[in-house]
């Protein structure tokens, strides 16, 4: 049975309406590719995860796709708050989400818990802050204080995360799914880690011989991994290190689409609903802007040093 | 006395007072903006061993553009060492290893409390704010926060609508109450208007200096808690020359800081 599939048949036999997943990504590798086609296919229900949030999961959440979004922080960067997200709390449209809140620190170790089977994990922030006050759908269960059975102080214990499915964009993976990814990392490991699953979308598959050349880099085993999609250009708008950078009029465009209801509608249409697939997506971009604005996106080369694991 | 060229803007004083508090050898989490340039002012400056981080997973880059984000691509080529939250936010600052941390928020109080949560209350919110992100964690687990704010009465208040990251909380003696790391808080704000600091004993910001085109009263007048002000009140030291050169030649030559000036830091 290979894993190697299309982000459409991965979506359509892995995604599940009321899942949870672990979306990764921070501006870099997020796994858009997989984004929209989770929204073509109308999932709903889902609850959703990652430290630093941005444009994607506004997506999700402006189409409707989301129930629950363990959050901490959204934001469209350099272009400010997220619209739908915004919408969805402020006006209740499409529906207003739930959201449980941590934090950078808290969130990432809650993840790291659940890839380590720990039950849960001691965090040394929120405390204080009227973080601790609101609760949504996880309860009591959002975290509880205890006294140090070491030295009695105050300490918040966070539950662990275990995800039912993890989507993560990585530079390059194996057929198995051996993933391997270099650059900033965000909570991206453990997440996927955490999860009972993986989808590893790639702007490349190699082969085990070349992942074999550096092991290091592999940040998720195959045998966590149930689908392998090859998607170039697969976290654009965001950047992949060492393939394409940050398409920062693509985000302005966004911001702009986003602003009203319409307006997201108009662009789901163009950019989601008006193509098939990633490689329709990218023809349309090209389309659209020109062949020039396109490459201009593409990374230079610069190699390292190669690295030597020879005994 | 060092010279002090006087066609600088608000934005690359309050850099300037930003990086007269970081010291030599400072680890130093930043995110974008203003906290960036300060902590590489010092570093051009008096502190060449600063060392700076990014909570994405960053340490040392060497960025050849100014980042636009704490994930930004520049970031990646050239850094010391990648990782990701668990490594930055995990082991360099909740193991204890990060000096100071740069805050910004749409509400600040007078005990250093920032609010990016929400605008108004929690469940029916007039403003939906982005939420924590890494605020929290820095404001409870730095050693020192270097807070950035409008100096307005809409910005400042006596009393955020939502407490995101701890400043000292509701007075003194509430950071140790809740086990946060001894000695650690808020240590300045800095504000287009002025420089206050917070008192050891009250824990609440005074007024320390104003910046040179404003006066006592004006920002007294524009603070809305009764701001006390210090016995040695006096006008914020202008950039320095050397400030200024590090940030106009090195740091940023496109002088980007100047869209602060639309955003109001003026």
């Amino acid at each position: 049975m290979g894993k190697v599939m299309t982000t459409a048949e991965a979506v359509q036999q892995f995604v599940s309406d009321g899942d949870f997943l672990f979306i990764g990504g921070y501006i870099c590798r997020p796994p858009f590719a997989a984004i929209h086609e989770i929204i073509r296919q109308k999932k709903r229900d889902l609850t959703i995860t990652r430290s630093n949030a941005a444009d994607d999961f506004d997506m999700l959440i402006g189409s409707g796709c989301v129930k629950r979004f363990i959050s901490t922080f959204i934001s469209l960067g350099l272009y400010g708050l997220a619209r739908c997200y915004r919408r969805s709390i402020e006006k209740g449209i499409p529906h207003r989400i739930e959201i449980e809140e941590y934090t950078n620190l808290s969130l990432p170790l809650m993840l790291m818990a659940g890839a380590l089977g720990m039950p849960f994990v001691p965090v040394k922030d929120m405390v204080g802050t009227d973080l601790m006050k609101v609760k949504a759908f996880m309860g009591e269960n959002k975290y509880r204080m205890i006294d140090s059975p070491f030295d009695g102080s105050p300490v918040m214990l966070a539950p662990a995360l275990k995800p039912d499915l993890a989507i993560i964009h990585v530079q390059q993976a194996d057929e198995e799914g051996n993933a391997q990814m270099w650059g900033i990392g965000g909570d991206c490991r453990w997440g996927a880690n955490a999860a009972k699953r993986v989808i590893v979308s790639c702007e490349r598959i190699v082969s085990r011989d070349t992942v074999g050349k550096d092991p290091s880099r592999t940040i998720v085993p195959s045998f966590k991994v149930v689908a392998v999609t090859e998607e170039p250009y697969g976290s654009h708008p965001g950047y992949t290190p060492g393939f394409y950078d940050v398409d920062l009029s693509y985000g302005n465009m966004y911001k702009e689409a986003s602003n009203t209801v319409e307006g997201f509608q108009a662009f789901l249409d163009e950019w989601v609903f008006g193509v098939k697939n990633r490689e329709e997506y990218i023809q349309h971009y090209i389309q659209r802007f020109g062949y020039a604005q396109f490459k201009r996106l593409g990374a230079k080369f610069d190699y390292g040093y190669p690295v030597s694991y020879a005994y | 006395m060092a010279d002090h060229p006087n066609d600088y803007i608000k934005p690359e004083l309050m850099a300037c007072c930003g990086a007269r508090e970081i010291r030599d050898n400072d680890v130093v989490i930043v995110g974008t903006g203003f906290p960036a340039m300060s902590a590489n002012i010092a570093r051009h400056t008096h502190a060449p061993g600063a060392r700076l981080m990014q909570e994405s997973g960053v340490y040392d880059a060497q960025p050849a553009r100014p980042a636009l984000s704490v994930g930004d691509p520049c970031l990646n080529p050239g850094a010391a060492m990648i990782g990701g939250l668990v490594e930055v936010m995990g082991m360099f600052l909740q193991g204890g290893w990060v000096d100071v941390g740069f805050l910004a928020g749409s509400q600040v109080d007078k005990f250093g409390n920032i609010n990016t949560t929400a605008i108004g209350d929690y469940n029916a919110p007039k403003s939906r704010l982005p939420g924590s992100g890494g605020a929290n964690p820095i404001g409870a687990l730095a050693k020192r926060t270097l807070i950035i704010a409008l100096h307005n009465t809409r910005t400042l208040t006596e009393r955020v609508d939502f407490i995101t990251t701890p400043g000292y909380i509701d007075g003194p003696g509430a950071r140790e109450k809740w086990g946060l790391p001894a000695g650690s808080g808020p240590q300045v704000m800095i504000t287009n208007k002025a420089v206050l600091r917070f008192d050891t004993n009250t824990r609440e910001a005074y007024l320390e200096s104003y910046h040179p085109d404003t006066s006592v009263d004006e920002v007294v007048k524009l603070t809305p808690w009764k701001l006390n002000v210090a016995d040695d009140v006096h006008e914020t030291e202008p950039p320095r020359a050397d400030e200024i050169r590090a940030l106009r030649e090195v740091l940023d030559p496109h002088r980007m800081i100047r869209i602060y000036e639309k955003r109001g830091y003026v």
